[in-house]
């Protein structure tokens, strides 16, 4: 049953409109199945990796959700969750290749046939040109571990590129850089049930309670059993709230920051000696460092109260277990992988690692981002998060791939940089799937210019997306309820996807897709010979075997039994390593490695012309670029637009037209006024596309290890502005109707209630 | 308070709107959504407050006395139900007359819905949707013994002030130790 | 101190009142009989069943109304939407309102089909079916009307409607086959609604959340198996020649003296409440240009109407709730209300 607004009988006064229209799932409700069964899965969106059960009708359809007690969530979900198998049957699916024969034109249906001759001949043209490299993968780390596995291997073995990279590089890359860098393996050093051991958490850069939600259980029961928080925020989210101190400081001074924390902790003689002693390396040239950051002035660069940074340095310093949690807050800037390691540092010298209760991790954003980068899609690794540098993995990975070790490509392009050598000429031909940089990429305009710029652009996706809509060929695959396949959460743990459903008429899997053009191109066409997700599985446990992200041990049978497997685990005996480090860190001697980290400012500062700073996040309504969460009705009611968060001090009323100017390009937002933000910060999130995009206004530097870029800060200016900037609908292809067009919110102009979304209304 | 209900603590809500979208899937009222959310200090604070059904015990079911059509049932174990679809006149009434602000009504459709419980699923053993999803336990569902095992420092009020007079109710909101015996403010005081 | 819910429904205690309004109605019914059928000559003996279910009915519904009708909120909307439907100057100033709300309402129900297509199209069926159904009967089995063969003919009868004599049609034109097929007509009608029904009954969990042997599927068996007997006379009457239509025709009567005495009790007495939603659109909206909309004392959106919120807090008071004054909040503000109280008097945060 299809509800909706249309009545016309006449109407007496009152109050009728409450929500329902909008937040109709597009393929519609049933409530009269007759038998259903429960597929347990987990939810594709954020790295929690919720269990859910997904409900599925006797013909097969996915109808519905139900909470399922898995060790991660215990039942619990967020919305995005709930909503998440709206998906599967809806009408903006692509079912059917797409392709134009030259840009400009309108996308066709063509069959597969046709479309993958059509890719298998420009990437053979193109490499035949312009050399191996200048055909890219760009891929993402929102599908499961067997097909990001395939993608490195793919590109090194079938394509023989070197440009080979995903979209964790816009993500979390630069905690990995710091995690390798300071205990040479990039994982959360403990399972989150860790929690409810500790006495204090500090979390630095992540609104838990929005990109999260599910994860904050952990937190409210840590704190039922005394434990404190202190958030580490520019704004202060829902977690922040009610922590026990908030330290609301300037984007982009968190190395400065912690390196002040630290100084007070170094100075009161709260390090923990023993530890520095036994187990790691380099603190004595931290100390020289930090000794230059005392609280005055790290209250200066921070725009904090030097109290406030003793108060955090006695709490931490005082506790005797805590555990340190970041996300993108610390990790977006071009000093990101030393805002990392200045965590680190703080960890360390405090001894709070590799016991239970004591702990540190970063919060994964994507559903697979550990996965995902563990297996040879990043540029710089091979599977099993072995260094391409490696001479021995190369030829340990050669070996178990059948191919020559100099066919293996050295390390290529990073994400960012793959489109930038797009528009300077150095790539001519991509291959993009499960991302859509169009809207994710920082400084838009000039990513779009670097994807017109190809000569050749596939795009593999499930919904048209902004990127997809200017590809060359575009190739409809599967939604995650329709394949299975494991992930890997924020934790470490490796848990399995089931398949629930078939996928629609003409729309295959992701690996089927890629297979298939290996094997049309002929080179080393016999490697991709795979039936199976599981057989694909099969390779990548062997290839991992002896890594440092080691599955060998894992299989999808164990998974079931266990509700979930932590990485390493080295044979089918072993239980796996929920804990890291309990008795040595991974680098060859056994300890970790502090770093000394001197705070450099941000790349674009503030200045008389552009005197605010500007930082982009999520909400909790969507999911990184919406091409998913953007077509769901319940989560565009929440959440139908983007806003400019904003400090009553600068005179703005709620719902103002703002205009947000930077040298990059302007936006006008409706004003969210809220004294929960800084007075000298406007917030936007960043899940909608052009003209409303926040990265159309972000700075594209990049941090110089992790090649991650600083969309967390950057200069502008707010203006009085006309007119609201109208949100463009979710791109469909060709012919069809946007589903998006019968939830009518999406021409909304109005602020949300709270950061979090709309109320329900009366 | 009813043995095994509905625990609301506002300080734990993070007004992700997990309970609003889980609402909808519960199967007796597929699309619609029987819980509130609202940003109760918008401006000055993240903070959220769900409201669910509080199921009135003492006035009993305030929303049920004031419908003119005998629409809304109340079954002896204290659930008070959703309107009757047949007999449902569209009024208003039971919405206005609620001290919680809870009924919704649909005037296209003349009907009135509330929050039942998930009589659905609470009648057979289950938990409610909401508090089954509720990431934060800002909706807890299970009987006030459990509650206290979770959280040792919390205790749990059914008794509501409006104006000059109380309401004790069959849901109860989470208080601070110490407060529960005082009645909970229903508004300004 | 506990107060009691009204009784939802059921007769708890036997009002005076009542009865005697009750009582009346039972016996002008009986009278009118009486009269229509020329004190009973026109009366077919074999329907007495009917007719006696029919006064038991009377008094029954009544009874009901009136008890019905005496709550506070009842009281109020009854005598105000009547003073607004009687009103001169309401009509001339809405003069379609009620038309239009009479057929939206009553005769389409537009606002079922809000619900779903398939519930609205079950329930026209199924009220057209009732409706025809009660049309027919009613008068036949009060002796109102009669048919009698015309006199030289084969197939001509002629009609009597309170023992006049009216028109002479022909049985095998369609609309003498229309007349004596009139029953079996309303009877698939009843039939097909009801299935789909009690499909959803068995099927649909949003039907089956909460619902009662008694309140939600016996009407629908009771209205099946009226309708299914009903066809059987016809079938015995046409194919079987006659056989077992005795038999038949008191299974029949059982299903439908049953059926109506239990109206007054159950589901079906939403047919005589339903009505009020005119009386209460009527109200709302007259009295909206009579007084105007009230407006939220908090965030002063318009709600309702100035009367209805007034006449809702007399309600409220006449039924001793004591929190009148929350009536004039609209409820997000009632709700937001107790969220800023709960942070600054109960705890702020965790």
């Amino acid at each position: 049953m299809k509800g909706s607004r249309r009545g016309t009988i006449e109407k007496a006064p009152g109050i009728g409109d409450f929500r329902q229209a909008g937040a109709q799932p597009a393929a519609g409700w049933t409530t009269h199945e007759k038998d259903e069964r429960l597929v347990p899965t987990h939810c594709c969106f954020c790295g929690v990796q919720c269990g859910m059960y997904l409900r599925v009708s006797t013909d097969g359809r996915v109808f519905g959700v139900e909470p399922r007690d898995h060790d991660i969530n215990k039942m619990k979900l967020c919305p995005k969750g709930v909503t998440a198998y709206q998906q599967v049957n809806h009408p903006d699916r692509l079912t059917q290749p797409l392709m134009r024969s030259q840009r400009g034109e309108p996308l066709r249906p063509v069959s597969w046939d046709e479309a993958l001759d059509r890719v298998v001949s420009e990437i053979r043209r193109i490499q035949e040109t312009y050399g191996h490299d200048a055909f890219g993968v760009y891929s993402g780390s929102s599908m499961t571990t067997e097909k990001t596995y395939l993608v490195g291997k793919f590109a090194r073995v079938a394509l023989g590129t070197a440009n080979v990279d995903y979209n964790g590089r816009l993500c979390m890359v630069s905690a990995g850089a710091g995690n390798k860098k300071a205990f040479n393996v990039d994982r959360a050093a403990n399972p989150w049930s860790d929690m409810l051991l500790t006495d204090v958490i500090l979390v630095a850069g992540a609104n838990v309670a929005e990109c999260f939600p599910v994860m904050t259980q952990y937190f409210w029961a840590a704190r039922d059993r005394g434990a404190k928080l202190i958030t580490v925020d520019p704004r202060e989210t829902a977690l922040a709230r009610t922590a026990d101190i908030h330290v609301g400081l300037r984007p982009g001074t968190d190395a400065a920051f912690f390196n002040g924390v630290l100084h007070v902790i170094e100075r009161d003689g709260l390090i923990d000696e023993r530890f520095i002693a036994e187990r790691t390396v380099g603190w004595d040239e931290v100390r020289d460092v930090v000794a230059d950051y005392t609280p005055e002035r790290a209250g200066n660069i921070c725009g904090l109260d030097p109290a406030l940074i003793e108060k955090v340095a006695r709490m931490w310093g005082e506790a005797d277990k805590a555990m340190a949690f970041h996300a993108r807050g610390i990790e977006h800037h071009i000093q990101g992988v030393g805002n990392v390691l200045t965590v680190i540092d703080l960890v360390l010298a405090t001894g709070q690692i590799g016991a239970p209760g004591k702990g540190y991790g970063t919060i994964t954003g994507q559903g697979n981002g550990q996965g995902g980068r563990e297996h040879g899609q990043k540029c710089d690794q091979l599977p099993g998060q072995r260094s391409i540098d490696d001479p021995e993995a190369r030829s340990y990975v050669a070996q178990v791939w059948g191919i020559d070790e100099s066919e293996l490509p050295q390390k290529g392009l990073t994400a960012v940089e793959i489109i930038h050598a797009a528009e300077a000429g150095d790539v001519k031909g991509l291959i993009g799937l499960c991302n859509n940089p169009l809207v994710s990429m920082p400084k838009g305009n000039r990513i779009r210019r670097g994807y017109d710029a190809l000569e050749f652009h596939c795009q593999l996706d499930f919904f048209l997306s902004e990127t997809a809509e200017r590809a060359d060929v575009v190739l409809p695959t599967t939604a995650w309820a329709e394949d299975e396949g494991v992930t890997t959460n924020a934790e470490g743990r490796i848990v399995k996807h089931n398949k629930a459903t078939e996928p629609p008429e003409g729309v295959r899997t992701d690996w089927w897709v890629i297979c298939e053009i290996a094997r049309r191109l002929g080179r080393h066409a016999d490697k991709f010979s795979f039936d199976s997700p599981r057989a694909i599985f099969e390779e990548l446990r062997v290839a991992s075997k002896g890594g440092f992200a080691d599955y060998h041990g894992v299989t999808y049978e164990r998974i079931e039994e266990t509700g979930g497997i932590f990485w390493p685990c080295p044979s089918e005996d072993h239980p796996g390593t929920p804990r890291l480090f309990e008795d040595r860190f991974f680098h060859p001697d056994g300890k970790a490695r502090f770093t000394a980290v001197k705070w450099i400012p941000p790349a674009e500062e503030p200045d008389e012309e552009f005197p605010m700073r500007l930082t982009t996040g999520r909400t909790v309504a969507h999911y990184l670029s919406g091409n998913q969460t953007r077509r769901i009705g319940a989560l565009v009611e929440q959440a139908p637009r983007p806003w400019v968060e904003i400090h009553p001090s600068l005179g703005f009323a709620n719902g103002d037209p703002v205009k947000v100017v930077t040298r990059r390009g302007e936006v006008t937002y409706p004003a969210l006024v809220v004294s929960t933000i800084r007075p000298d910060t406007a917030f936007v999130p960043y899940h909608w596309a052009s003209p409303a995009a926040a990265n159309d206004l972000t700075v594209d530097d990049l941090d110089p290890t992790s090649k991650i870029p600083e969309f967390k800060v950057c200069a502008c200016r707010l203006e009085q502005g006309a007119e609201v900037t109208v949100v463009p609908l979710p791109p469909v292809e060709p012919g069809k109707t946007p589903y998006s067009d019968e939830m009518g919110s999406t021409d909304d102009r109005r602020p949300p209630t709270a950061p979090q979304g709309r109320g329900t209304a009366r | 308070m009813m043995n095994r209900t509905l625990f609301i603590d506002p300080g734990r809500c993070i007004g992700c709107q997990a309970c609003v979208a889980a609402c909808r899937e519960c199967d007796s009222h597929r699309g619609r959504t029987m819980i509130h959310l609202d940003y109760v200090d918008e401006g000055n604070s993240a903070a959220a407050m769900p409201t669910v059904c509080m199921h009135c015990e003492d006035p009993v079911a305030p929303c049920a006395q004031v419908c003119p059509a005998d629409a809304i049932p109340v079954g002896p174990d204290g659930i008070v139900h959703t309107a009757a679809k047949e007999r449902c006149i569209g009024c208003e009434n039971c919405v206005h007359a609620c001290p919680f602000g809870v009924p919704k009504l649909d005037l296209t459709e003349m009907l009135q819905y509330k929050c039942d419980m998930c009589y659905d699923r609470t009648s057979r053993g289950l938990s409610t949707m909401c508090a089954t999803v509720c990431p934060t336990g800002a909706i807890f569902y299970g009987s006030y013994e459990e509650l206290l095992a979770d959280r040792p420092h919390s205790r749990a009020s059914d008794l509501f002030g409006f104006s000059d007079s109380l309401v004790q109710t069959g849901c109860a909101m989470v208080v601070p130790a110490g407060r529960e015996s005082v009645s909970v403010p229903g508004g300004y005081v | 101190m506990k107060r009691r819910a009204r009784p939802q429904g059921w007769l708890s205690d036997v009002d005076p009142t009542a009865s005697a309004i009750g009582s009346t109605a039972a016996v002008l019914l009986t009278a009118a009989i009486y009269a229509g059928s020329r004190g009973l000559r026109n009366f077919d003996a074999a329907l007495i069943g009917y007719a006696t279910a029919t006064i038991f009915l009377a008094f029954g519904v009544t009874y009901r109304y009136v008890v019905w009708v005496q709550s506070p909120p009842t009281r109020r909307y009854l005598v105000k939407g009547w003073k607004a439907f009687l009103s001169w100057r309401n009509f001339r100033r809405f003069p379609t309102l009620v038309p239009k709300a009479v057929v939206s309402n009553l005769a389409f129900q537009t606002f079922i089909k809000e619900r779903g297509m398939g519930r609205w199209a079950a329930h026209q069926a199924l009220f057209w079916g009732v409706v025809g159904a009660t049309l027919i009967t009613f008068p036949l089995t009060f002796g109102w009307i009669h048919f009698r063969s015309a006199a030289g003919t084969e197939s001509h009868y002629e009609m009597y409607i309170f023992g006049i004599k009216t028109v002479t049609f022909d049985a095998l034109s369609w609309l003498g086959w229309l007349t004596f097929r009139g029953l079996d007509i309303t009877a698939v009608l009843v039939i097909a609604g009801c299935a789909y029904f009690l499909w959803r009954r068995f099927r649909d969990r949003e039907a089956m959340t909460g619902q009662h042997l008694a309140h939600d599927l016996m009407p629908l068996i009771a209205l099946v198996a009226i309708s299914v007997t009903g066809l059987l006379l016809t079938f015995s009457s046409a194919l079987l020649k006659g056989r077992y239509y005795d038999f038949l025709a008191l299974l029949h009567m059982g299903t439908v003296v049953l059926t109506l005495v239990f109206i007054p009790f159950g589901k079906f007495f939403h047919v005589i409440q339903r009505p009020a939603s005119i009386g209460v659109q009527i109200y709302k909206r007259t009295s909206l240009e009579d007084k105007g909309p009230f407006h939220c004392k908090r965030c002063g959106a318009a709600f309702e109407t100035q009367t209805y919120v007034e006449d809702l807090e007399e309600t409220m008071s006449e039924l001793g709730l004591g929190f009148e004054g929350w009536a004039e909040h609209c409820p997000r503000c009632k709700r937001v209300e107790r969220g800023i109280a709960y942070r600054a008097h109960v705890k702020e945060g965790f």
